[in-house]
């Protein structure tokens, strides 16, 4: 039975995060058939208008991993300066540092192979917290960000409560 | 923990006696692949990586991947003592693990109370402990895996015996007899190691070390493999490549984009194997072996499941037995809490309590407490991830068995958040309802049949 170096990182990641995992964060792949295709629960940081939030994600993992970087979507509603509305997620450290479509970006920011799905997740964690609105995924949630922070606030919070079934 | 399982982890070392060996283990680990590092080399910006893995990486993007300096295949050079440190921790891994788990002084001194010492943090920094502890490693069952190396070595209990053997001397590692170090190799040639009755040597585990010195050398008398050179693909049509791989011994079948590819894999895997020491090196045989599986994971055969090794090492990880039965508990009463945000939805109050509730209790959300659906079961808030792992697969498994009538007739729908028709090819199938409800959607615990985006190599579309 072929098993690629790609799904044996991926396993091992998956154990490292469940022997030792990051607070807030829980992920693992969504069933034990297919190593490439993960679910992540992130909670929203404390003192920004996501806490009290646990917002379900999925990762695509490519067969080359970690060679290129796997994708992030969120999976509930997000208003957020880099979360297309469709719930991608666009920060540096998944865009292979050979791809530079925003010129701001630190190579050293970017993803390489010794990157991991649990430094992916905490930066985006992070990035919850202090968005980027240089070059932002969502222009209007960057516009409100910087502009009319208490309204951008309260659409989050709503979508916490959204994502909460409440 | 299953000792046989075959993925062990640095992060193994957390919860036992001897922590400090989590970051030492790391350190032993290769950052790209996360093994412990095999056939290491070092780059021209002093990084070191499987000979493998850099070769990848390198064929990608001609950069190391923790600095980013440029870098080139052929630049490479092993790190042979790094080597040897890493093969000497993971034979001593197994036995050094079971004895850091049993935690309590009482239960340490394992088989031999009256004479063995328990290992402790003391015991690591003394010298004389550590051999200790190494000789009973030796007489582990472990088998030998290679070489002399591994050769079984007898140790007595008593630790007063120790031989004395003059400096310019060494034993035979395989018949134990003391001689000359020059002498050694001209004698392994012709030793028989039938002098050796099991038990009546008394190798001391020192000793042992000294011959991994001078074996070295004797284990190396043939030449290395040649290290293959790239081929110009720009000038060569599929007639040539294909004339090429057949003096390779490699498969010939496919396009011109996948012949280049395999050439690639296969010179990373025969470079690399160039890289191994003499004893480790692997025949063209395994390596073709490990062509096929990369032909099936990422070249003309990637379709094919996984799905066999993930399941033995999920086993192997998983305490399908020993915490079954709590994490049923622990699905169960999540299943029962989670129908109270229904109660919630309904009168539109106790919201503070299930928003705060949730808060507290990050766990894995079973399927039907998914985040979406309201509060969790709550566990330690101070250890919310507790049994996390297990959890999560017991879950997937309960969820698997309920959905598999269900799903070969179920078309994909669009989930009841974000709604973008992009969605619809998420694997958002209502599979399982725990409140009856026919809106209700579980997007996370259903794989789509067949991959519906082809992330070969992922395209970031931001
Ligand atoms: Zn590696
Ligand atoms: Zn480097
Ligand atoms: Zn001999």
């Amino acid at each position: 039975m072929a098993t690629s170096s790609a799904s044996k990182r991926l396993f091992k990641e998956y154990r490292g995060l469940s022997n030792d995992p990051p607070e807030g964060i829980t992920a693992g792949p969504v069933t034990e058939d297919d190593m490439f295709l993960w679910e992540a629960l992130i909670q929203g940081p404390e003192g920004t208008p996501f806490e009290g939030g646990v917002f379900p994600a999925e990762l695509k993992f490519p067969k080359d991993y970690p060679l290129a970087p796997p994708t992030m979507k969120f999976l509930t509603e997000m208003w957020h300066p880099n979360v297309y509305p469709d719930g991608r997620v666009c920060i540096s450290i998944l865009h292979p540092p050979g791809d530079d479509p925003h010129q701001y970006e630190q190579a050293s920011e970017r993803w390489s192979p010794i990157q991991s799905t649990e430094k992916i997740l905490i930066s985006v964690m992070s990035m919850l917290a202090e968005p980027n609105d240089e070059s932002p995924a969502n222009v209007d949630a960057a516009r409100m960000w910087r502009e009319r922070r208490s309204d951008y606030e309260q659409i989050v919070r709503q979508n916490v409560r959204k994502s909460l079934g409440l | 923990m299953d000792p046989s399982f075959t993925l062990p982890d640095s992060t193994d070392w957390i919860s036992t006696s001897l922590p400090a060996f989590e970051p030492l283990e790391a350190a032993l680990r290769c950052e790209v692949c996360k093994e412990f590092y095999e056939n290491p080399v070092i780059t021209s910006c002093s990084h070191t990586f499987c000979s493998l893995c850099i070769r990848r990486c390198i064929t990608s993007d001609g950069k190391c991947p923790t600095c980013r300096a440029a870098n080139q295949a052929d630049k490479l050079v092993p790190n042979n003592a790094l080597r040897e440190v890493v093969q000497r921790f993971q034979d001593a891994r197994p036995k050094a693990l079971e004895l850091a788990r049993i935690d309590t002084p009482s239960s340490t001194a394992v088989n031999d109370p009256g004479k063995k010492r328990k290992l402790d943090d003391t015991d690591i920094e003394e010298p004389e402990n550590v051999r200790q502890t190494r000789s009973r490693q030796a007489r582990s069952k472990t088998k030998p895996q290679y070489g002399f190396a591994d050769a079984p070595i007898e140790v007595p209990d008593s630790e007063d015996e120790e031989e004395y053997i003059p400096d310019g001397m060494v034993k035979c590692p395989v018949c134990g007899k003391p001689m000359k170090e020059a002498l050694v190799f001209s004698h392994l040639d012709t030793c028989t190691g039938s002098e050796e009755p099991a038990g009546a040597r008394s190798t001391r585990s020192r000793n042992n070390t000294a011959f991994h010195k001078v074996q070295r050398p004797q284990r190396d008398p043939s030449p290395a493999p040649t290290r293959l050179p790239g081929l110009n693909y720009a000038m060569m049509n599929e007639k040539n490549l294909k004339k090429k791989f057949q003096e390779l011994g490699i498969p010939t079948w496919g396009n011109k984009t996948l012949l280049i590819k395999r050439h690639t894999e296969w010179l990373h895997l025969w470079n690399s194997n160039c890289d191994a020491s003499e004893n480790r090196r692997k025949s063209k045989r395994d390596l073709l072996k490990e062509l096929d599986t990369w032909e099936r994971t990422q070249g003309g055969h990637a379709h094919v499941k996984e799905s066999e090794f993930m399941k033995k090492d999920f086993d192997g990880f998983g305490h399908a037995n020993t915490h079954k039965n709590q994490f049923d508990d622990l699905i169960r009463n999540a299943r029962r809490k989670a129908k109270a945000p229904k109660a919630a939805d309904e009168q539109n109050d106790a919201e503070g309590d299930s928003t705060t509730q949730a808060i507290s209790s990050p766990i894995p959300p079973p399927p039907d407490a998914l985040p979406s659906h309201g509060t969790q079961s709550s566990v330690d808030p101070l250890r919310p991830y507790e049994d996390n792992e297990a959890a999560l697969a017991s879950i997937r498994a309960e969820v698997e068995t309920a959905n598999r009538p269900q799903e070969q007739q179920l078309p994909y729908v669009n989930g009841e958040h974000g709604g973008t028709s992009e969605q619809a090819h998420l694997s958002e199938v209502g599979i399982r309802n725990p409140f009856g409800s026919p809106t209700r959607k579980l997007p996370m615990f259903e794989v789509p049949k067949s991959p519906v985006v082809d992330v070969e190599h992922s395209t970031n579309s931001c």
